[in-house]
Parts: C-alpha cells; sequence; structure tokens
C-alpha cells in the first residue's frame, strides 16, 4: 500500500519474530509509522498484536529482526543475533514512547496529580513547580482537573484510563502507545477514552493502538493492520480496508466484528 | 503497700530483658526477613532454594526447639554464646523466617502491571522498588506483621526455660517464695499493656498507609 504521508519515520520495525519457548507468536512483521500517524492494529485473540505493541518499548524482547525510534536503533539483528542498545542510549530511545494499559496500571497509593508528576520527577530530575503547570493543563485536557487530589480507586475506570493517558503524556513522549485501552471498560464508558484519544490524534500525536474498536480504527486511523498467527494479513488505509477487505480472514474478522 | 513497690521492682528487671529480647528481635528480623523473601523470589535457583530450606526449618520446628539446640546443642561443637546472645540468635532466626513468607506474599501481591507501567515511564528498577512497589507491600503486610508482632511479645516468655531472668521467670520466683499471686497480676498487666501499645502503633500505621 502506498503512504501518502512523507513525514519523518518515527517507527520502523523490521521483520521481528518472537517466540515463547516452542511457540512463535511473531514470524517476520514489518511496520512503518510516520509522525502524526495513527497505526490501529486489529486481530484474533492470540495473534500476537499486544506482543508486537510491547517490543516496541521492549517490555518484550525479540529474537530477531530490528526496531528504530526516530532514526535510532533499539535493537538491530547482527550475525543472526539480536544486539539491544544499552545504558544511555537505551534510556533515551524508550523515553520517546509511552503506553497505556488495559488495566490502567495507575499507581493506586498516589493522588491522580502524583500519578502525574512521579516519573517527571523522579526519572527527569525537575522541581514540582516545573512539572505541575503541564500536568495540571493535561488533567484540564482529559477533563479531570476536579479529580486533581483524588486516589484511583475513587475514580471510574474510564476516568482511570484518562488519568493513564495523560500520566503518559506527562513525560513528554513521541509516540504513544495503547494496547486495548477500552477492553476492560463497561461500554458506557469506552466513549470517553476513544474521545480523549481522537483528541490526541487530531493534535497529530503519533500513535500505535491495538483495538478492538472498529469504529475508532475506521474514523481516527491513518494505518489498519489485521494480524493473524503472527503474521500481517493485510494492510491499509480504513477507508479502503474497511470497505473493500482483500483477504478471506479479513472479511470473516470484520463480519465477525460486526 | 511497700511490699507491692518492692515486686514491682523486682520485676522491672524482668522486663527489661523481656523488653530487649522483643525489640532486638524485632530489630533484627524484619530486614533479615526482607533479605530472605528477595532471597526466595530470587531468579538464582539455588538462592532460591537455600531460603526455601531454611524457612521450612525454621517454621517447622517449635521455636522452644531451636532456642534448646542454640544454647545446649552448639556449645557442644564449640559455638559458646552469652545467654541473651543465643536467645537473640533463636528468636531472630526464627522471626525472620515468619517475616520472609509474609514479605514474599506481599511483594507477590502487587500486580505485574505496576513495574510495567513504571518501566514504561523510564523509572529505573531501585526507583520502582522504592516509590512503587514497596509502599503498595507495606500496606498489605501490616496486618500480619502487626500479628506475628504481638507474638513475638508473648513468645518472649519463652527464655524461662534458658534460665534468664525475664518478666514472666522473676514473676514465678517471686510467686514461690511469697505465696503471693500479684506478680502474675503485674504480668499479665505488663504483656497486656505491650500488646495495647503496639496494636495502636500498628493501627496508626494502617491508616497512614491506606490512605487510598
Ligand atoms: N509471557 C508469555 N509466555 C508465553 N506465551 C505467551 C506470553 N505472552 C503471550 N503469549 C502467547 O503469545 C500469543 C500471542 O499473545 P498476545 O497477547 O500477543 O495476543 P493478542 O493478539 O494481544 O491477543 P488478545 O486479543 O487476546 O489480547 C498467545 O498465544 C499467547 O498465549
Ligand atoms: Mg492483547
Amino acid at each position: 500500500m502506498a503512504n501518502t504521508n512523507t513525514g519523518e519515520i518515527m517507527l520502523k520495525m523490521t521483520d521481528i519474530h518472537k517466540a515463547y519457548d516452542d511457540l512463535e507468536v511473531l514470524k517476520g512483521i514489518d511496520i512503518e509509522v510516520r509522525r502524526g500517524e495513527v497505526l490501529a492494529i486489529i486481530g484474533p485473540s492470540g495473534s500476537g498484536k499486544s506482543t508486537l505493541l510491547r517490543c516496541i518499548n521492549k517490555l518484550e524482547t525479540i529474537d530477531k529482526g530490528s526496531i528504530a525510534i526516530k532514526d535510532k536503533f533499539l535493537v538491530q539483528t547482527k550475525d543472526s543475533e539480536a544486539v539491544y542498545a544499552s545504558g544511555k542510549a537505551e534510556r533515551e530511545i524508550l523515553s520517546s514512547t509511552g503506553m497505556v494499559f488495559q488495566q490502567f496500571n495507575l499507581f493506586p497509593h498516589m493522588t491522580v496529580l502524583e500519578n502525574l508528576l512521579e516519573a517527571p520527577m523522579q526519572v527527569k530530575g525537575l522541581k514540582r513547580s516545573e512539572v505541575e503547570p503541564y500536568a495540571r493543563e493535561l488533567l484540564a485536557k482529559v477533563g479531570l482537573s476536579d479529580r486533581a487530589d483524588y486516589y484511583p480507586s475513587q475514580l471510574s475506570g474510564g476516568q482511570q484510563q484518562r488519568v493513564a493517558i495523560a500520566r503518559a503524556l506527562c513525560m513528554k513522549p513521541d509516540i504513544m502507545l495503547f494496547d486495548e485501552p477500552t477492553s476492560a471498560l463497561d461500554p458506557e464508558l469506552t466513549g470517553e477514552v476513544l474521545k480523549t484519544m481522537r483528541e490526541l490524534a487530531a493534535e497529530h500525536m503519533t500513535m500505535v493502538v491495538v483495538t478492538h474498536e472498529m469504529a475508532f480504527a475506521r474514523e481516527a486511523a491513518s494505518q489498519v493492520i489485521f494480524m493473524a498467527d503472527g503474521n500481517i494479513v493485510e494492510q491499509g488505509e480504513p477507508e479502503a480496508f474497511f470497505a473493500a477487505p482483500k483477504e478471506e480472514r479479513t472479511k470473516a474478522f470484520l463480519q465477525n466484528m460486526l | 503497700m511497700e511490699k507491692l513497690f518492692d515486686i514491682f521492682l523486682l520485676m522491672l528487671d524482668g522486663t527489661q530483658i523481656t523488653l530487649e529480647i522483643f525489640f532486638v528481635t524485632l530489630l533484627l528480623s524484619l530486614p533479615l526477613g526482607m533479605m530472605a523473601a528477595l532471597g526466595r523470589l530470587s531468579s538464582l535457583k539455588i538462592i532460591s532454594r537455600i531460603v526455601e530450606f531454611y524457612i521450612w526449618i525454621m517454621r517447622g520446628t517449635p521455636l522452644m526447639l531451636q532456642l534448646l539446640f542454640v544454647y545446649f546443642a552448639l556449645p557442644m561443637i564449640g559455638i559458646r554464646l552469652p545467654d541473651i546472645a543465643a536467645a537473640l540468635l533463636a528468636f531472630t532466626l526464627n522471626y525472620a523466617a515468619y517475616f520472609a513468607e509474609i514479605f514474599r506474599a506481599g511483594i507477590q501481591a502487587v500486580p505485574k502491571g505496576q513495574y510495567e507501567a513504571a518501566k514504561t515511564l523510564g523509572m529505573s528498577y531501585p526507583q520502582t522498588m522504592r516509590r512503587i512497589i514497596l509502599p503498595q507491600v507495606i500496606r498489605i503486610v501490616l496486618p500480619p506483621v502487626s500479628n506475628e508482632t504481638i507474638n513475638l511479645v508473648k513468645d518472649t516468655s519463652l527464655v524461662y526455660i534458658l534460665a534468664m531472668n525475664d518478666l514472666l521467670r522473676v514473676a514465678r520466683t517471686i510467686v514461690q517464695r511469697e505465696f503471693d499471686m500479684t506478680p502474675f497480676l503485674f504480668a499479665a498487666i505488663f504483656y497486656l499493656a505491650m500488646t495495647f501499645v503496639l496494636t495502636w502503633g500498628f493501627k496508626k500505621l494502617e491508616a497512614h498507609y491506606g490512605k487510598y
């Protein structure tokens, strides 16, 4: 599929292979995401979507292939061995990614505001006064200004997930990774989270989103990838992809989703 | 009245031994228990196995037997410890094993997602442990640690078999000599007072760490 976006390449994954013991989970995946693009990854359960996403920020390591973020190699394969960047280089590369999890994973012992301040203060060594205005701005953006001093347990799932998005953004990442951010939510709460994500996309945040929300993929994504059994089965721009899928497996999957 | 005061003074000495065993054991066994918990969770199989064995021995045999072993058996192989040190050694090793299991369960109760969230935010392992994991572990382990600590207050009385003049032994000596039951009453009041203070202290701690 011709890619009309000519922006800077933010993420390039080449020939990614990954196995858990004998189970091959990723069988040679290639992905390219440019600045401001939203890549939606869809596919049946167990197809390797989460694994692929988690390889981008090294929550999982790959066996073979290469991953480059903004032209810097996180991992490269030399002599059939995957070699990772280390130390400061690794930290720098990884710091350009932020992640939002299905289960939110907020820090339960910290208030909403503290959740946002924690990493900028601990990791970047910033003073509270240097981060707090931005943190509050982000809370306003996700519509939770009035919840700054609440604990996560006092919030609804949708509110928690919006805090999690703000927390990731507070580190000023260049790429946001989402792993089924609405799957743990009651149906009536998915809307507010998707709305926040749409707004991010509209601001040209580069995003990789694993999702079961076909409507979101259709409207907000610039590229859609359909994965099955560790392979990319089909890939395209959402219009064409959803209107006229080419592969039988894609058709069957989409039929099931509707 | 004067006699009561004499008894009270005599018992103060015993109280001192009891308090010493209690506080030193607590001070030593908590960090040792934490280390053992980390060892138990180590990815190095032998470390984990050795710690597992140690915990099994300590929890699988009576504390009384362990005290007697340290006190009577070690000297036979040439290790002669002062009385109080022998008692402290046995108490510390025993309580560290119980604390180790409490801490291990506490650490394992923190979801994996917490480590992952911290990692994706760029936090280092020590930062993650100190700022994210430990505060949650403390909240989880406070109730069982409180339990064990109160058990320790009462277990200190086991040293009477080592002929150490702790509170209970002093009380018994006076009772036998004077045919007067008041020392037992004093002892009971002392144990109750200590338990009361500890319960209150742990309640405060639980409130502090449990406000979320
Ligand atoms: N830590 C692990 N150890 C062993 N196997 C794993 C592990 N994580 C995932 N797998 C396996 O890898 C395969 C891909 O899992 P993955 O979580 O990437 O799928 P997914 O596409 O995200 O599925 P879902 O839609 O259910 O989230 C599955 O067969 C899964 O059982
Ligand atoms: Mg998944």
